[in-house]
């Protein structure tokens, strides 16, 4: 069964309410869309989840099941870089001049880079002490060796 | 009651009570309860606490004592227009030193001047509720 035929399916079966859709970077294994309805009679949800390859990415859209579902695909089309096929790709959130896909995980958060991370200096420490590079500093946590200002 | 009547006199009795307790207006730091262990600004997703201290030798107070290093904060900032309000640095404190306090108007016209430094963190304690009751017997 495919993607629309799914949601379809599940629609039709009383799932009625569109509440959200949105990816998760499974990085290696590609991405996870995750689509959420709910049924307002019966008071149940229904997730739904489809795997994506990581290289060129697409999934048909589902805007004409759901028209609300035209922000939140192309939030995530802009953010993950996923295309979704018979919508449009206007951009939702970001500006059009802007460069790359911020929630797939190996993009660089520019302000993780362009700053300084507090917790690198010890108890006893202030700013000037950072300048000596004698010793080993603690890591920022999710951020890459190379990350930060040298 | 019609939903909109319900909603009405709810925002009536928040005006009149003020907000609920455990709110999360700003934080507030006791500055004689921090150790300078420095968990605050590492835990916090948002980098959002400075931190600057230096080490301090106390004389031993006895006289087959040793002498002591202290850490001494110099600086303690909170930018609020980095935090996300999600409560981690009070939740990790070791010994109290960050509370909430329910304190919400600290707008300003500058971003810079979110920016809070110890000083005006300390004046955030007058509007930090009392901790609450003890449940049942575990008090006695």
């Amino acid at each position: 069964m495919t993607w629309f035929d799914r949601v379809q399916a599940a629609r039709d079966e009383g799932f009625t309410f569109f509440d959200f859709l949105t990816a998760v970077d499974l990085e290696a294994e590609g991405f996870e869309v995750v689509l959420r309805l709910w049924d307002p009679l019966r008071h149940k949800e229904i997730l739904l989840r489809e795997q994506v390859p990581r290289d060129a990415p697409s999934l048909p859209t589902v805007t004409d099941l759901f028209k609300g579902a035209g922000w939140h695909e192309r939030a995530t089309a802009e953010m993950f870089g996923i295309a979704f096929v018979g919508h449009e790709t206007q951009r939702l959130l970001l500006s059009e001049a802007f460069d790359g896909t911020p929630l797939r995980k190996d993009f660089v958060l520019a302000a993780r880079v362009a700053k300084r991370w507090p917790g690198a200096k010890e108890p006893g420490e202030s700013d000037a002490d950072l300048q000596a590079p004698s010793r080993r500093r603690l890591q920022a946590p999710g951020t890459p060796k190379d990350w930060g200002p040298q | 009651m019609t939903p909109y009547e319900i909603g009405l006199a709810a925002l009536r009795a928040s005006k009149e009570q003020g907000p609920p307790p455990r709110s999360r207006g700003v934080i507030a730091l006791l500055e004689e309860n921090c150790t300078v262990c420095m968990l605050c600004a590492r835990e916090c997703p948002d980098w959002c606490i400075e931190i600057d201290s230096h080490k301090e030798t106390v004389p031993p107070r006895t006289e087959r004592g040793r002498p002591r290093v202290l850490h001494r904060l110099d600086r303690f900032a909170i930018d609020f227009g980095l935090c996300m309000w999600c409560g981690i640095c009070v939740e990790v404190c070791p010994f109290d030193a960050l509370f909430w306090s329910p304190s919400f108007e600290h707008q300003t016209h500058e971003a810079q001047d979110l920016v809070h430094e110890r000083e005006q963190l300390r004046e955030w304690l007058g509007s930090v509720p009392p901790p609450p009751l003890l449940e049942g017997t575990s008090g006695t």
